[in-house]
């Protein structure tokens, strides 16, 4: 169980770490006002400071104000259920990348809905795979948009 | 079928017909060609008339896709076809910035990693005022400057790219001094001359002639060895062919102009750049292709092979000296 | 007037079967490529463009701007539908959109969308029918001071309203900012905050920032609520439709308010996203209902959808005028002007006026064929949603990430997505508004730009931004929205016991 103050806690870290790269990055070109107005790195060095100071301030905010932030965040429950969406989706970006997004559409969409849908076997295949070929041929043939492609795709001749 | 004489053509062709074996190159898929301009610009517009050109007169078996990768000022295409070492089914457009970028920006190719296939075309680059501006010719206005510097502003498209390097090179020849105010392209400068919020701009023929004709700004002088080519009046008065050249103006700029350049990824059997070089050449010869570069007074040329590599050697050392100069070069 | 007889002449010139029949087959392409991941009107113009090449300039231009505005109204079917926008300009569609689908108005929702867009397209259409000389001639008074002054308002008069912390909305903003800030900068000719990765070499996409704070973030909360849709199974009536068409004119000051802000910005450079942003904002802030924004209120659906499309067919006119494209529709369409042999430019009025006018007239027809055929398919997307959650759930996921993409072609903005859609979750639940963070990526670059080029021309003087009447006067009005309310805010807070605003 994670409760708010963690939450609001590692946001509010994580922001300002975000802010502070943008204040490194922008440490590489003038920061200064120079003849002709801010130099390059000017406006991404001060904008970077205050999404620091803000973050600041929220971690302030929530530090005073820590009992009012014991509620639950997210409890064990709500969890798993996250957990159930968000992994699969990563494992559909990595497959994406190993063997193309229309690959990856159709197992991530049998996958879900075998085991979340509870949908049977044949079905969840048939609808992956459908899907697929609905996709290819809308994009790649109908609107000639390239998508990402792997391996299948190239032992098939598709381009 | 066989017209032109040259030996590459005449190979190409009779190798596109089964004749000589050993240089059968075609293209087996798809050829992508990959703009490094957003959609509208410059290159965007070339790459898409050479597109139209090809499908029109069949000159390619093979389907063409346009992807545009303008990020970076063009940097992300030619990193894309960096990325697409010895796969010859990807035709980067472009022009002198493939080997000009990476001097002013940390960028992770390096000019030689592309194979430049030809040039198509040289955009030229004209001096141009507002239309209610005192100056009559390019002496005059130059003398003002002269009097009053860094206080005329002088627009263009981007900052350290043709617009700016053409700026610097009038500054060194003159000794006049400009503020040079960057816009996001050669058509915002156009507007911004027009409304008279900056005083001169070094736009292409085709980003002001609108504007020109509409009576809102006026050419003083063409960066160009000799006067544009004879065509209709532009204006009551004037056509292109009836601008100066600068030098004859008094700016003693010989010439400034822009490549339109193709190219291919490295590592390429010298087959396909042929097949290409071919392919492109024939492009050149349509009355589409004429008609593209009088709508828009470039001036045509058709680079390529050795002749290409050392109109590449020459611009390149030009540009860099000036890049140096103004302390642009970034390590 | 002059105008209307060319008018007249330019209805002559559309009022064709084929042409009529082209319009159809326009807005249809349009819808579909509006709804479909990833594709907008720029590809739907990219692809017919070699079609048209055959055909002549003004059925060409008929062709291609109906499929624009099939393509607008589809961009706000999904916002409305799925909360995600298919165009930058139908960000602030999601708002109130979304939510009031998820609370069963989804035709509701799409009516009013449809119904307030096609009422925004003819104001601006009716101002470049009237006014199109001076309007040419008032968008070449703007230069960079105005131009910065143009974004400043947007945002003024859309940031500093809400109930969120400030700290939080500074943060949300500032991380916009950040990101517009990275890859190419126009006015140095350097790289920014790419930190040697060329993935970052074009910048962070705005929309695949969208795709994944709206459209995967929301996912992810609704999945963590417990897989369903709350009370989307209601069945979708054509009375409804009807119902809803009646009480449009009840939304008649947000109409006419709204289709000012969409003229206003269409002819200066502010742009359709600018001004669905700001007229939302307005909206917002005039409304006697102002808690209930947010929460599905019709009026903040109605707000941006005017001013979004009043600007889109107000910027055409800018685009013939002075050449230079609005957008990355205008611009390809551009391009497709040039090959057919028309120079956009103050001439082509002059020299093709048939083109101009069968084009200004073609757009008035187009507009209220697309009305008529979108409220038509109503129904149809509508049903979309009684799909069990298992199988449209993952389906939007696809979606989302193909068309994540389809925007540059590079596997790496699949992982930006996935990013983004975790933030996008953890702000939502940590009540850090997003809005301002998507504001500030579309105007971000473009304000510094402004901002920047304006100090060069005045060699750093800060005056420049009251060096003419226009430019103050926008300076002032934005001054007042940024500052008002904080002011008024301030004392009555002064005036009253502080309360605590952490949890708000």
């Amino acid at each position: 169980m994670i409760n708010r103050f963690s939450a609001e806690i590692a946001t509010a870290t994580l922001t300002a770490g975000l802010g502070l790269t943008a204040v490194i990055g922008a440490l590489e070109f003038g920061i200064g006002w120079g003849d002709a107005g801010p130099e390059p790195g000017a406006f991404p060095f001060y904008i970077g400071l205050l999404v620091v100071a803000a973050s600041a301030g929220n971690l302030f905010q929530t530090i005073t104000h820590r009992h009012g932030l014991q509620s639950v965040f997210l409890d064990r429950e709500q969890a798993v259920r996250v957990a159930s969406f968000l992994i699969p989706m990563v494992a559909f970006v990595v497959i994406a990348r190993l063997l193309g997004l229309y690959v990856a559409a159709a197992l991530y969409l049998t996958f879900v809905m075998r085991v979340q849908g509870k949908y049977r076997l044949i079905t969840s295949a048939a609808s992956g795979i459908g899907a697929a070929v609905v996709f290819y041929l809308v994009l790649e043939v109908g609107f000639q948009v390239p998508l990402l492609k792997g391996p299948l795709e190239a032992a098939l001749g598709l381009y | 079928m066989i017209k032109k004489t040259s030996w590459l053509v005449a190979s190409a062709i009779a190798v596109t017909f089964g004749g000589m074996a050993h240089a059968d190159w075609k293209p087996t898929k798809p050829v992508e060609f990959v703009v490094t301009s957003s959609p509208g610009g410059g290159t965007d517009n070339f790459a898409r008339v050479v597109q139209s050109i090809i499908s029109k007169h069949n000159l390619m078996d093979q389907s063409i896709v346009v992807t545009n990768k303008g990020g970076g000022s063009g940097a992300e295409g030619y990193l894309y076809a960096k990325v697409a070492a010895g796969d010859p089914h990807k035709l980067t457009f472009g022009t002198n910035n493939e080997y000009l970028l990476p001097y002013v920006a940390k960028l992770a190719y390096k000019p030689d990693e592309l194979t430049p296939v030809a040039a198509m075309a040289l955009d030229e680059f004209l001096l141009w005022v507002n239309a209610t501006s005192p100056y009559q010719d390019a002496k005059s206005y130059i003398e003002a400057v002269k009097a009053k510097p860094e206080s005329f502003k002088m627009g263009g498209s981007q900052s350290k790219d043709t617009d700016q390097t053409l700026t610097s090179l009038i500054q060194s020849a003159t000794g006049a001094k400009f503020i040079y105010v960057p816009f996001q392209g050669g058509g915002a400068a156009g507007v911004q001359l027009a409304g008279g919020h900056i005083d001169s701009n070094t736009n292409n023929p085709n980003e002001n002639a609108g504007q020109w004709k509409a009576g809102a700004v006026k050419p003083l002088c063409v960066f160009s060895p000799t006067r544009l080519q004879e065509g209709p009046k532009v204006t009551a008065a004037m056509g292109w062919a009836d601008i100066p050249t600068c030098k004859e103006a008094g700016i003693p700029i010989d010439q400034f102009q822009m490549p339109r350049t193709v190219w291919l990824p490295a590592g390429v059997p010298s087959e396909a750049v042929a097949y290409y070089a071919d392919v492109l050449k024939k492009v050149s010869a349509t009355p589409e292709w004429k008609e593209y570069i009088d709508r828009t007074s470039q001036t045509n040329r058709f680079l390529a092979g050795e002749e290409l590599k050392k109109f590449i050697a020459s611009d390149d050392a030009k540009n860099r000296k000036v890049f140096e100069q103004e302390g642009w070069i970034v390590r | 007037m002059e105008n209307f007889a060319s008018l007249l002449h330019g209805f002559g010139v559309a009022l064709t079967t084929y042409h009529v029949t082209l319009m159809m087959i326009g807005v249809l392409l349009g819808i579909l490529v509006g709804v479909l991941p990833g594709l907008g009107a720029p590809n739907g113009v990219s692809l017919l463009l070699p079609l048209t090449f055959t055909m002549d300039p003004v059925a060409a231009i008929i062709l291609l701007t109906s499929m624009y505005w099939g393509a607008l109204f589809g961009g706000s079917t999904t916002s409305i539908l799925f909360n995600i926008p298919g165009e930058p300009s139908s960000v602030a569609t999601t708002f109130d959109g979304y939510p009031m689908a998820r609370q069963g108005q989804a035709a509701q929702a799409l009516t009013l969308a449809f119904l307030s867009a096609g009422f925004g397209a003819l104001m601006g259409v009716i101002l470049i029918t009237i006014l199109s000389s001076w309007v040419a001639k008032f968008a070449l008074r703007f230069s960079s001071p105005e131009y910065f002054a143009v974004y400043f308002l947007a945002f003024a008069s859309f940031v500093g309203l809400g109930a969120a912390s400030p700290f939080k909305t500074i943060v949300s903003m500032g991380l916009g900012f950040a990101f517009a800030a990275v890859g190419m900068d126009t006015v140095s000719g350097g790289l920014r905050l790419t930190f040697g990765f060329n993935e970052l070499l074009s910048g962070i996409s705005f929309l695949i920032a969208v795709i994944g704070l709206f459209g995967i973030g929301e996912l992810v909360l609704t999945m963590e609520e417990g897989l369903h849709f709350d009370g989307i199974k209601v069945r979708v009536r054509a009375r409804d439709v009807v119902k809803t068409i009646a009480t449009l004119p009840r939304y008649w000051m947000t109409l006419l308010r709204s289709s000012a802000i969409g003229c206003w910005m269409g002819i200066t450079p502010g742009g359709p996203t600018a001004a669905s942003f700001m007229s939302y904002g307005l909206a917002k802030r005039l409304s006697r209902r102002k808690d209930a924004f947010g929460h599905g209120e019709p009026e903040g659906v109605v707000a941006p959808e005017t001013a979004d499309h009043a600007a889109g067919s107000s910027a055409i006119l800018p685009m013939l005028a002075l050449g230079v494209p609005g957008s990355a529709t205008a611009a390809v369409m551009m391009g497709g002007l040039m090959i057919w042999g028309l120079n956009p430019g103050p001439m082509l009025f002059i020299e093709r006026p048939d083109f101009v006018w069968g084009l200004i007239a073609s757009m008035y027809l187009g507009n209220i064929v697309a009305v008529l055929m979108v409220l038509a398919t109503i129904p149809l997307f509508a049903s979309i949603l009684r799909i069990p959650f298992a199988i449209i759930g993952p389906i939007i996921v696809i979606v989302c990430f193909i068309g994540a993409y389809t925007v540059a072609g590079r596997p790496f903005d699949l992982w930006l997505a996935l990013l983004f859609g975790v933030a996008g979750y953890l702000f939502k639940k940590l009540d850090y508004p997003i809005a301002p963070l998507v504001l500030a990526m579309v105007l971000g670059d473009k304000a510094e730009d402004a901002f920047r080029q304006s100090m060069i021309m005045s060699k750093g003087s800060l005056s420049i931004f009251w060096s003419n009447g226009l430019v103050a006067t926008l300076m002032v009005i934005g001054l007042a929205l940024a500052f008002g309310p904080a002011l008024s805010t301030l004392a009555s807070r002064l005036a009253r016991p502080k309360t605590s605003s952490v949890a708000a």
